[in-house]
């Protein structure tokens, strides 16, 4: 398990790429090749204390989910720190500084 | 307006002891849960949303024509409204929701991810803006291969 951050910023917004690692497995796929149902609920960015983006998510998001998000109000040199929980309530956290 | 609810679900409950972004976060699977079973995109959005008018025509949905992996269809979001809730929905799965997201202040509404098609549906998108006013946006999307499972 890891992910995959990255952070820049363009005039004054700042474009988040962001790649995640779960095999996004629902009740019907894990039926159907009999594995085991495992996948993010829940995906959390912050800078500092703020919650600039954040995400509610099911088995329906791509396997390795990707997401790209703008934002304003950050600068160069910040840190901003990607939070993660899975269905069995594992989490997961990395952060990247911002460029 | 953001509340905060503990999860109390069976399946959930043991994340909400670990979960320090749940405290500060709105956890839609928490607080509309049946909306995350429904096998419809209009039963889904009503169950999150309640069946309330919407204006249509201000959030752009960026998809491809034909899709040719249905395992990973790129949706790409846009819109010069002022959003905090963007919720993405469609009716090629079993069940209608993907993904919910939520906007800090500051947020600007240019958003990507990849989502499971396995057929030729809808995709919806239901936003809720900062004035208070529901908004939503509806595309085909035609797959040529079905997402794997799902």
């Amino acid at each position: 398990m890891s992910m995959k951050i990255k952070a820049k910023i363009k005039k004054d917004v700042t474009e988040v790429k962001l790649l995640l690692s779960s095999p996004m497995v629902g009740k019907e796929e894990a039926e159907l090749k009999k594995v085991e149902v495992s996948y993010i609920t829940h995906v959390t960015a912050k800078v500092g204390t703020k919650v600039v983006w954040e995400a509610s998510t099911g088995p329906f998001l791509s396997k390795d989910p990707y997401f790209m998000f703008n934002f304003k109000g950050a600068k160069v040199g910040d840190e901003i720190v990607i939070e993660t929980i899975d269905n069995k309530g594992e989490t997961e956290s990395d952060k990247v500084v911002i460029k | 307006m953001k509340r905060r609810k503990f999860l109390s679900l069976g399946a959930v409950a043991a994340a909400a002891t670990v979960i320090p972004a749940g405290l500060s976060a709105t956890d839609f699977r928490a607080t509309a849960p049946k909306a995350w079973d429904a096998p419809t995109s209009k039963e889904a959005i009503e169950s999150m949303f309640g069946s309330v008018a919407m204006v249509d025509g201000q959030i752009e949905i960026k998809a491809p024509k034909l899709a040719e992996n249905g395992g990973a269809v790129p949706i790409g979001i846009k819109s010069k409204l002022d959003l905090e809730v963007i919720a993405l929905f469609q009716d090629a799965n079993p069940r209608s929701a993907v993904v919910v997201f939520e906007l800090g202040e500051g947020g600007v509404v240019d958003l990507q991810t990849k989502i499971k098609m396995r057929k030729t549906a809808n995709v919806t998108i239901v936003a809720k803006g900062r004035d208070g006013k529901l908004y939503s946006a509806v595309q085909k999307v035609e797959v040529s291969i079905g997402g794997c499972g799902g």
